[in-house]
């Protein structure tokens, strides 16, 4: 029983790790109806970036900002200068499927000859123990869960009570309204995937951080999991990332106790491709998400 | 009456994420003459038409089409027993030639499954050869025969109606569902597919046609449904559906 | 150029070759996106190699964990690594080809590839896990001295048999009205539905019948390989067949055959060159050929979409002057 409660503590990490990657990842899709699959390269290029600052001995959180504006200033030139252009000339769905696949590809490879093949792995900190009767958790982990906490109410009160929020939510409902109504929705879209690179850059250490260590490969498997909590919440709603990201955590986090650990990763694959399959339009999601009829 | 009816609507709706596109529409499509559809947009007069079709499901309710319940069947086995639709969006094979498109449609042709075509050419040149003539006196009759190896996307928008048209002729239908199909077309060639439609009319097809050019529904249909936010509202020929207000009234136009 | 360098350079070829015609079929003239395409391959390696080993209770193989093991003689191995390839079809096709966003098909099969190869990585006792099979007997090789020259003449012979074969099929489905038809299905599913063409039954179809190429395309690749290991078929070798059928062009039989020699081809025999020729440290080559890659996926998808040599127009007898 134990081992179930201990599995519950990691299953809030986990959630707070997919979270934070999955609401940008979601948001990207709502904006510009955009699955972009290198996110997962951008996500560890970032953790990288954090990974030098911090082993230059600086502190963790700097190396944290760090990832978060490199993953914004590195995301925003990716949609402006690569996706958008594809999409103004009429690429369909599945050809932004292999364009963002292409980039993918391209940005791993460019940085093997510069990170190297080796897995990285933070310094060691904060790695004492905090016990609640059964439940075990390290401050970095605890801290990991206060961080993704604030930012979820940050994105809450952004989308909420912000002029951009609302003008956020009115683009990705109906971009060409929005235009009508008078909201830049070129500009919108820009801060949008500024503010989801950044997301995505501060993902990308955490989720580095909760690993042991991490490779150039690791990519991958950060993108499937965050697109496996964004569809299962429902593409493009951030609150159903969240949502996504709470079933995806713990289910990994039990399955791995029940059974094995090596297939954490499967788990959330699995999930993934049941939710396309059976349900494509997710959980909380009122649009579908099935082929437009003719 | 009952017996002369092709193609029988009981109750049917199409509720699709909150709306009623289709709220409870029955009615019967008399055999052997051509039917229009009518109604101000977002009546639901496509979406009905798609639900007879069966390329949307109903919600519920009952079609029968020349007395065999088809609700349930899917839409390529209603084209395969003679139920054709046409689409309001240009739907041609745009990577076809315009040839290829009205060949694709023709429904016996022993080089259209995997062994017939693992049989090779010769099994199968026969079948393709007739049909290949049929297509070709289809494209002399609406005037493009010069088209024919031109390809299928590069069709000005009334052009691609006609393929659409000639298409749904290929398979030899009983009923032929219509969606505008004289949006977009040159008015020569309205006269002419006009003139073609009472001809199939005369030889025995059953034709529904949604169509918003009012004189055309007045020269070509026998009799006309109304609808309005998903129900039907009015039936009979235009000259009793004028008298009547509400119709007029719903319709905004005279 | 010595015969082990040629045998390699064209049964790669014909592998490549066999393997685009397949994916041709699906993507190019079905218009299905079977981005897990190498999962077919790989079934059909694996089904290969099981069937021709002997099982792993024998004193030379026993370093491995396997199931099967039946030492069957050539050509069943390779038959049977079709018929893996049809049979994988069926669950996967099964699942996957229903009316979906095509960008959600693609990613549900891109994942389920990936998934495949984790469960396999990790399963030990069903194909030896990561290690993966070593020591896979090469067809006829009781009969003729495989470290001869001739032998590698033999295969070549027998590869360029197979691509035949599939070059044969291919031909006849895409010339036929049958090919029509899924050329009309991909450029309108729904249109193509209304003209009494049923969509799952011909989408199905196709599934199974490039999967059964696809698997034979693994079992050549085991039989001159002797090994077969996860990472052998991880998810990017499917997509640089994509991009070599998107470069060569889609849809036509030609194209395909050129995107083959151009892209999988073309690239292994650079990085051999290049490699060779000692520029920089070890992995940049590689690295930078995948660059590349995407690189020449991006341009062709923004200036040349229709690929190296486009789907020809056919024009047929009779027909009028333009």
């Amino acid at each position: 029983m134990s081992l179930y409660v201990a599995a519950f503590g990691f299953g809030l990490v986990s959630t707070s790790v997919i979270a934070l990657a999955a609401v940008g990842f979601t948001m990207q899709f709502g904006i510009t109806n955009m699955i972009n699959l290198a996110y997962g390269e951008v996500m560890i290029a970032s953790a990288y970036v954090a990974y030098y600052i911090d082993s230059a001995g600086l502190s963790i959180w700097l190396a944290m900002i760090g990832a978060a504006l490199f993953g914004a200033v590195f995301s925003f030139p990716i949609n402006r200068f690569i996706y958008a252009p594809f999409q103004r000339r009429g690429t369909a769905l599945l050809g932004m499927v292999i364009v963002s696949l292409a980039v993918s590809l391209m940005i791993s490879n460019l940085m093997l000859p510069i990170v190297g093949y080796f897995s990285v792995s933070y310094r060691e900190r904060f790695s004492s123990l905090l016990r609640l009767g059964p439940l075990a958790l390290t401050v970095n982990q605890i801290a990991i869960i206060f961080l993704a906490l604030a930012v979820m109410l940050a994105i809450h009160a952004l989308l909420r009570y912000t002029r951009l929020g609302k003008a956020m939510r009115a683009t990705a409902a109906n971009p060409t309204l929005a235009r009508s109504c008078g909201i830049p929705t070129q500009r919108v879209i820009d801060v949008v995937w500024l503010i989801t690179g950044a997301l995505c850059g501060l993902a990308g250490v955490v989720a580095a951080l909760d690993s042991d260590s991490f490779t150039i490969a690791s990519g991958a498997g950060f993108l499937i999991t965050a697109l496996a909590a964004a569809v299962l919440g429902g593409a493009g709603q951030p609150y159903g990332a969240m949502l996504g990201a709470v079933v995806i955590g713990m289910v990994t986090e039990l399955s791995a106790a029940a059974w094995s650990p090596d297939y954490k990763e499967v788990v959330a694959f699995a999930i993934l491709v049941l939710v396309m399959v059976l349900r494509p339009q997710g959980l909380l999601a009122k649009r579908g998400a099935l082929a437009a009829a003719g | 009456m009952p017996d002369q009816a092709m193609l029988v609507a009981e109750n049917v709706h199409r509720h699709f994420e909150g709306m009623r596109a289709v709220d409870g529409v029955s009615l019967e499509v008399p055999r052997g003459k051509i039917t229009g559809l009518i109604g101000p947009n977002g009546a639901g007069k496509s979406t009905f038409l798609a639900v007879l079709a069966g390329t949307l499901p109903a919600t519920s309710g009952r079609i029968e089409f020349q007395g065999v319940d088809i609700t349930r069947a899917p839409a390529y086995r209603r084209a395969r027993m003679g139920l054709v639709r046409t689409f309001q969006l240009p739907s041609e094979f745009s990577r076809l030639t315009v040839l290829e498109n009205l060949l694709v449609a023709a429904p016996r042709n022993r080089g259209d499954s995997l062994w017939g075509a693992l049989l090779g050419r010769r099994y199968w040149i026969e079948d393709e050869e007739r049909l290949v003539a049929e297509a070709r006196g289809l494209l002399a009759r609406f005037g493009m025969t010069a088209k024919e190896s031109e390809y299928a996307g590069t069709m000005s928008g009334g052009q691609k109606r006609l393929i659409e048209i000639m298409r749904a002729l290929m398979l030899h239908p009983r009923c032929l569902l219509l969606d505008e199909p004289m949006s977009g077309v040159h008015p020569r060639v309205v006269g002419e597919i006009q003139r073609y439609l009472q001809a199939l009319r005369a030889d025995g097809l059953t034709i529904l046609m949604v169509e918003h050019e009012l004189h055309l529904v007045e020269e070509l249909c026998d009799s006309v449904f109304v609808m309005a936010q998903g129900k039907l509202i009015g039936s009979g020929t235009m000259a009793s559906l004028r008298r009547q207000r509400e119709i007029v009234d719903a319709y905004l136009v005279g | 150029m010595n015969t082990y360098y040629a045998a390699n350079l064209l049964i790669f070829a014909g592998v490549d070759i066999i393997a685009c015609l397949a994916l041709n079929l699906q993507f190019g003239v079905s218009g299905i996106v079977n981005f897990s395409f190498i999962i077919f391959q790989a079934a059909g390696a694996y089904a290969a190699a099981i069937l021709s080993m002997p099982p792993d209770s024998n004193p030379d193989y026993s370093f491995q964990v396997y199931f099967g093991g039946y030492q069957l003689p050539f050509p069943l191995p390779w038959i049977g690594g079709a018929f893996a390839g049809a049979l994988l079809s069926i669950p996967v096709g099964l699942v996957v080809l229903r009316r979906l966003r095509t960008d959600y098909q693609a990613i549900a099969l891109l994942v389920t590839s990936i998934i495949a190869n984790t469960v396999i990585n990790n399963a030990r006792p069903w194909l030896n896990g990561a290690a993966g099979l070593a020591l896979v007997p090469q067809p006829l090789q009781d009969h003729v001295d495989t470290s001869a020259d001739t032998y590698q003449y033999l295969y070549i012979g027998l590869t360029a048999v197979c691509v035949a074969i599939v070059w044969f099929v291919a031909a006849r489905i895409v010339s036929s009205p049958f090919g029509r038809s899924l050329r009309a299905m991909r450029d309108h599913e729904l249109a193509a539905t209304a003209l009494g063409k049923n969509p799952v039954a011909l989408k199905t179809t196709m599934f199974i019948v490039g999967g059964a190429i696809a698997g034979l395309s693994g079992a050549v690749l085991v039989g001159f390989l002797q090994v077969w290991a996860p990472s052998t078929w991880l998810y990017p070798e499917t997509i640089i067949l994509f991009a070599a059928v998107i470069v060569g062009g889609r849809g036509n039989n030609v194209g395909a055959i050129l995107g083959a020699l151009l892209v999988p081809v073309g690239f292994e025999e650079v990085t051999r060159l290049l490699t060779r020729l000692n520029i920089g440290p070890p992995n940049l080559i590689p690295a930078l050929e995948w660059v590349l890659i995407g690189l020449f996926i991006l341009g062709f998808m923004w200036f040349r979409p229709e690929g190296v040599r486009p789907e020809p127009r056919r024009v047929y007898e009779g027909a009028p002057d333009a």
